[in-house]
């Protein structure tokens, strides 16, 4: 029985939605529950992540801290001359803090904090980080973000190769996205529970008290 | 001797400047009295010049029209004298239709209505020639601007450089000329014989010095640029070349027409030393373009602001320098000038970068009026560090290369966003929590510091408020958004900072609502205090 299965799935013309982006290797979250959830087994560098959340401080930070400090201290293999990946926030509801980011493993030599004025210098200056290519990731806090802002955002961050998660309300996920991967993060008295809505090549999931 | 002790008072009027010159009723040296006082003569002097000079000059005698010239058309340059305005130069084209120097400007229209009439300008003379001396600088590191219409230049030792002075002398004048100016030159050994037998119009060139007296002695007054008084005392006198004027005895000539004249004369033959000041060409870049109407087509002005990019890329060029700053103003007809800074994170010259720039901050100027000029001026040049680049032997296609680095992204950032927008960050060894890190701006000499060795701290909270926010207390425990607080960890005392004026005392705690939010909250040491946020654990 399983060889005619395996014969059928032989053929060229069967498509696998699995199997494409099995293929590109994710990154680390550092939280192995939640890479057994995602395909490639962590975090889909090069593309837009979007994380849902209606507070801060309920752990949106923690979830991607190790896959940060990891990004900022490695070094490129292929520009021997060029600099290491930095990290940029783009318009930070408040001041992150670099003592705690440092108790993380962060490189804080290589952070950029950007406050633009307006909705559209946000989206502009994560366009501008995303595909200059020097920065590893691009933490963005867009007052508004349409779907046509967010395939703007996915196709810089596919060109400069670089990793984009921006943060919005929990009243965005009505709204269509070109996110690779979007995240909806609740918060209760017995831990964060991380909801995957939408993730290219893998399955929406719950898994409950991550953090 | 006899007669210093009898004019006394000749003595107490001129010793000031030339004390060798007065005390001595000698002929000049060419006279060759040789014999006395030979060991104060100034005869000696020829040891002041030690080293061999030779000064190339040029006089400009068409400058006037050449430095206003607008049009091909037949031009005159008109200058207002006692009222009328008269012609003061004019074009080949001109002349030859009978407009004279001296003519009045009716006088001239009626000749040849077409003539162009323009009023001089000396300003803009003094740019031209400013101009040049720049220019000039490629064959000398000596380059003097002697007067209104003369350009000195040290050659000596420029020679060997340019293959020897005919052709040195023969490029000279073939790139002036290129540059749409007539010039007229020649080599002495002395500055101002240079400029007088330039001005002679002789293209003379002297590279002895023994050759210099008698080329001089057949020169004629009128062309040294003396008073007209002067000189036509001096020929009423039968004196009309500078031969006969070294034929006279010096004192007296001292005494009747001052020693300034006899000095020039004896710098002229190299017998005084000649000091000159260099031409500088400025280090800052300032160039203006001015538009016949007011223009609001933004188009045609950034093309102009390119325009003045690349002319300021070659002045840096020229100067292996670049610049951190530029600044760009829109003058308008009424409303005051627009102004659009740019910087740099290092110092830069590209014209193709600093427009890069532009264009980003350019999208968003608002202009209140038509632009009638713009003017480009650069902040300090300073000199350019060259960016290391990878020769990359194994560059893979189909590898993406870095589009620009971080100090470009920041730069583009910064240029549309501002300057205290972007900024990196660094900590501080400081236990108190808001002066445990500054940020720093991109722009100013930064490197990323980073303390080595972690502080061991209780975990700090990743987000921060700007200021403690004081939360409401209900029986002694905190209360964030109408919720109870519970407090899980704690306390952390942090106090003093007795060497400022900012000491604190505070007991933190970790606290967490029933949503699990964490909270970073404090209070001042005194039980009575109200509670404080001061950060989210993110």
């Amino acid at each position: 029985m399983s060889s005619s299965l395996d014969k059928l799935l032989e053929n060229p013309r069967v498509w696998r939605g699995r199997d494409q982006a099995a293929h590109k290797a994710g990154l680390a979250s550092g939280y192995p529950e939640l890479d057994r959830h995602l395909p490639g087994g962590g975090w889909p560098s090069e593309s837009l992540t979007e994380i849902l959340t209606t507070q801060y401080g309920i752990g949106e930070l923690r979830l991607l801290m190790p896959a940060l400090a990891v990004l900022s201290r490695e070094t490129p293999v292929q520009q021997d001359f060029s600099e290491p990946g930095w990290i940029a926030w783009i318009a930070p509801p408040f001041q992150p803090y670099p003592p705690a980011l440092q108790q993380c493993g962060m490189d804080l030599s290589r952070m950029l904090i950007v406050r633009p004025g307006n909705a559209d210098e946000i989206l502009w200056s994560a366009e501008q980080a995303l595909s200059s290519g020097t920065c590893a990731a691009v933490l963005l806090w867009p007052e508004m973000l349409d779907d046509q802002g967010s395939r703007r955002l996915q196709l810089a961050a596919e060109k400069g190769r670089s990793w984009a998660i921006a943060f919005r309300p929990l009243t965005a996920r009505r709204e269509p996205s070109a996110a690779a991967l979007r995240l909806e993060l609740h918060s209760s008295a017995q831990g964060t529970c991380v909801h995957i809505l939408k993730s290219r090549g893998g399955r929406p999931t719950v898994i409950s008290k991550l953090l | 001797m006899k007669s210093r002790a009898c004019k006394p008072p000749a003595l107490a009027r001129d010793a000031t400047p030339t004390p060798p010159a007065v005390q001595q009723d000698l002929p000049f040296p060419q006279a060759e009295a040789s014999s006395r006082a030979g060991a104060r003569s100034y005869r000696r002097a020829p040891a002041a010049v030690p080293v061999e000079r030779l000064w190339f000059c040029i006089w400009l005698p068409h400058l006037p029209l050449e430095a206003n010239r607008s049009s091909e058309a037949a031009t005159a340059i008109v200058e207002e004298q006692h009222g009328i305005h008269r012609i003061l130069l004019a074009d080949a084209e001109a002349n030859a239709a009978g407009v004279m120097p001296g003519q009045a400007a009716n006088a001239a229209l009626a000749l040849l209505p077409t003539l162009l009439l323009e009023e001089r300008s000396l300003p803009g003379e003094q740019q031209a020639l400013e101009r040049l001396a720049t220019w000039l600088e490629r064959f000398s590191s000596f380059v003097c601007i002697a007067d209104r219409d003369v350009l000195l230049l040290e050659i000596a030792g420029s020679l060997r450089l340019f293959g020897g002075l005919r052709e040195l002398r023969q490029k000279i004048s073939r790139e002036i000329r290129e540059l749409g100016f007539t010039g007229l030159f020649s080599i002495a050994p002395t500055p101002l014989a240079a400029t007088w037998l330039a001005r002679s119009g002789r293209r003379v060139c002297i590279r002895d010095e023994t050759n210099l007296a008698p080329a001089l002695r057949r020169l004629p007054l009128a062309r040294l640029n003396w008073p007209a008084g002067l000189c036509e005392a001096l020929t009423g006198m039968g004196v009309t070349t500078v031969g006969d004027c070294l034929r006279l005895p010096r004192e007296g000539f001292t005494r009747r027409f001052g020693a300034e004249y006899l000095l020039e004369l004896d710098r002229a033959l190299g017998h005084l030393p000649d000091p000159r000041d260099s031409w500088r060409a400025p280090e800052r870049f300032c160039a203006d373009f001015e538009m016949t109407e007011e223009q609001s087509d933004r188009e045609l002005l950034l093309n102009i602001c390119r325009e003045l990019l690349l002319s300021h890329e070659q002045f840096l060029l020229a100067r292996q320098l670049g610049t951190q700053r530029v600044c760009f103003s829109f003058f308008h007809f009424k409303a005051s000038a627009t102004e659009l800074r740019l910087g740099c994170a290092r110092a830069e010259r590209s014209a193709e970068r600093w427009f890069d720039l532009l264009g980003i901050r350019f999208e968003q100027l608002i202009l209140p009026e038509p632009v009638i000029a713009v003017r480009m001026r650069s902040g300090m040049a300073q000199p350019l560090q060259a960016e290391t680049d990878s020769l990359s032997f194994q560059g893979k296609p189909g590898v993406q290369q870095r589009r620009f680095s971080i100090t470009q992204l920041a730069e583009r950032l910064i240029a549309r966003i501002g300057d205290q927008s972007v900024q990196a960050t660094s900590m501080v060894a400081e236990h108190r929590p808001h002066y445990a890190w500054r940020s720093q701006s991109l722009l100013a000499d930064w490197s990323g510091t980073t303390l080595d060795a972690p502080a061991q701290y209780v975990r700090r909270p990743l987000w921060m408020l700007p200021e403690p926010a004081l939360l409401p207390a209900d029986s002694g425990y905190p209360v964030h958004q109408g919720c109870r607080l519970r407090l899980i960890n704690g306390p952390e005392r942090l106090e003093t900072g007795w060497w400022d004026e900012d000491g604190i005392s505070r007991d933190y705690y970790t606290a967490i609502n029933a949503d699990g939010r964490h909270f970073w909250v404090f209070r001042n040491r005194n039980r009575a205090s109200p509670w404080y946020l001061h950060g989210y654990f993110g």
